[in-house]
């Protein structure tokens, strides 16, 4: 018998997460502080080891700025318009394909296959998509129509960009539904059609209210995605026509690297980094009194 | 009747959705000629030189090196985020330590918009030397693949039961022990589906790839742009083209071969987070 000393359990699992926990300190902890202290501060590039407090002029030139308030709008909307056009078309495709996903697995593969290309490289993709004389669909347009549009241009812009995202994003929606059907007990749907219940009845009554918490996370998560768009919107149209395409992440980032104005862009990293802490506090305490009611 | 319409359905949205993979595709195999006269979806002469042009390594431009950083900042992403998750997923899961501090932190972070973090790491990187390094860039993958390595682990050690620990606690075991020999091993499947959808997240990230790179550790994302201008005067599509299948082939590989597994864990970081 070994007469080993143990520690307490709970200070060896403290241990496990420590490297963990280091590693966040280091790269998420540091970082935010260092956000906080840059957005009150006067900094430039030449004193960018020096920051000087200076209170919260930066905040104030955020707010002033039109391009942040156009920039959030462009996230709200955009987020929200692909939120609800991926989970509706996702949700449809679901249920209506699915007697012919239940018995080949593999076309589930086909329909998932845009969900594993860089949205990067998918914006560089629809660049030669829609390109005037290269791109198929002007060129079709042209054929069968006899006219096209310029998909970039400032009218166009922003639901070039909406189609874009929901193309790519609808099998993520479409696979959460799926799984969430698939999940909804057999039993239920056949003492349903033994009591005669029609098709739109089951679907309405049984079906989609069983499905209902899904459909909510995956609004949530394709709103958050959409909300905080980058990269297909940069390898597109970059924030123009005339800033009119620019989400909050094009604006730090432009802010940033274009612009030189640090301190407005850790101004306005700070202000999405309370907004998406309030929101995600809320979402969380909601979600808590859900569950703690639900027991 | 209807399960024509569903096979209908099936095709058109299978074809919208994969639209820019398909033309991309079909004009890697345009000659510059057929392309000038040709933006259909077909080709009439096929050619390969679209891709022997994009992997003749230039002064300016040189695709291996694009491609050999994107695996390497992206198996450095991975594993490391697989092994920082690991032990953290055990004592969240046995021990009930930070399973209400450190687990919604981290799931929380799946939501947060990683570009607030993007100027201080930027600073941070320029004063330790870690801008345009693979390390530098594989670091940061690293915090993006956290969220759903967490989860996925938490979860499969939650589904084993505890009398294995148990026994081997008995056996005069220490938890670093049981974690090695017991959990480990039998969270197989877990880790290599955390290991496959964090390979193909990290390859297919751009926004940091695009801010601390430059030259050295620039990964394929970003560098696939490179070649639109490679010729200066207007865009080469042929060899555009051939760099963008290149560049998205190996995750569209891996998600062909493993679709079975990410869909499971796609599920499961969505309703658990």
């Amino acid at each position: 018998m070994t007469t080993k000393t143990h520690r307490s359990p709970a200070s060896e699992f403290r241990l496990l997460t420590m490297p963990l926990v280091v590693f966040l300190l280091v790269f998420l902890g540091f970082p935010a502080i260092v956000n906080l202290v840059y957005s009150v501060s006067s900094v430039s590039f030449e004193t960018l080891r020096s920051p000087e407090i200076t209170g919260f002029s930066n905040f104030v030139a955020v707010w002033n700025d039109g391009a942040f308030w156009q920039a959030s709008w462009f996230s709200f909307r955009f987020g929200l318009l692909t939120a609800l056009l991926e989970c509706g078309l996702g949700l449809f495709l679901a249920i209506f394909l699915a007697p012919l996903i239940e018995r080949r697995s593999w076309l589930m593969a086909i329909l998932m296959l845009p969900l594993m290309v860089a949205p990067a490289l998918v914006g560089l993709m629809y660049r030669l998509v829609l390109h005037e004389f290269a791109g198929p669909v002007p060129y079709y347009l042209w054929t069968w129509f006899g006219a096209s549009l310029s998909f970039l241009g400032p009218g166009s812009a922003f639901w070039t960009l909406v189609t874009v995202e929901t193309l790519q994003w609808t099998p993520f929606a479409f696979l959460l539904f799926y799984m969430a059907y698939q999940a909804i007990p057999r039993e239920i749907i056949e003492a349903s059609a033994m009591d005669g219940a029609r098709y739109r009845h089951r679907l309405w009554y049984i079906e989609l209210p069983l499905m209902a918490p899904t459909i909510v996370v995956a609004l949530l998560i394709r709103f958050i995605d959409g909300f905080r768009v980058f990269d297909n919107v940069y390898v597109l149209t970059g924030s123009g026509p005339g800033g009119s395409t620019a989400s909050l992440s094009i604006y730090i980032y432009e802010a940033f690297f274009k612009q030189g104005a640090i301190g407005k862009a850790v101004a306005a990293s700070v202000v999405l980094f309370i907004a998406s802490f309030v929101v995600l506090y809320g979402l969380n305490t909601i979600a808590a009194r859900r569950k703690g009611a639900a027991r | 009747m209807i399960n024509i319409l569903r096979w209908i359905v099936f095709a058109i949205a299978a074809i919208a959705m994969n639209f820019p993979i398909i033309v991309t595709l079909v004009t890697s195999f345009k000659s510059p000629r057929e392309l000038t006269s040709n933006p259909g979806l077909w080709v009439q002469a096929p050619t390969l030189d679209n891709y022997a042009t994009v992997f003749t390594v230039s002064d300016r431009l040189n695709i291996f090196l694009y491609l050999v950083n994107s695996l390497a900042v992206a198996a450095l992403g991975t594993l490391l985020a697989v092994a920082l998750a690991l032990p953290a997923a055990y004592a969240i899961a046995r021990g009930k330590v930070g399973e209400r501090t450190l687990l919604p932190l981290i799931v929380n972070l799946r939501a947060v918009p990683l570009v607030i973090f993007a100027i201080p790491l930027y600073m941070m990187f320029q004063w330790l030397s870690l801008l345009d390094t693979r390390l530098g860039l594989g670091l940061i993958l690293t915090i993006v693949n956290l969220p759903l390595a967490l989860v996925i682990l938490v979860n499969a050690i939650r589904d084993l039961p505890g009398e294995l620990d148990e026994a081997a606690l008995m056996d005069g075991a220490t938890r670093t022990q049981i974690l090695l020999r017991v959990i480990a091993p039998l969270c197989r499947p877990a880790i290599v589906t955390g290991v496959i959808f964090g390979f193909i997240t990290a390859w297919n990230e751009f926004l940091f790839g695009l801010m601390l790179t430059t030259s050295n550790a620039v990964p394929i994302t970003v560098g696939a742009s490179f070649f639109f201008a490679a010729s200066g005067g207007g865009v080469q599509w042929g060899v555009a083209s051939a760099v963008m299948i290149v560049g998205a082939l190996p995750p569209m590989l891996l998600g062909l071969l493993m679709y079975r597994q990410i869909s499971g864990s796609m599920t499961a970081g969505a309703v658990k987070g």
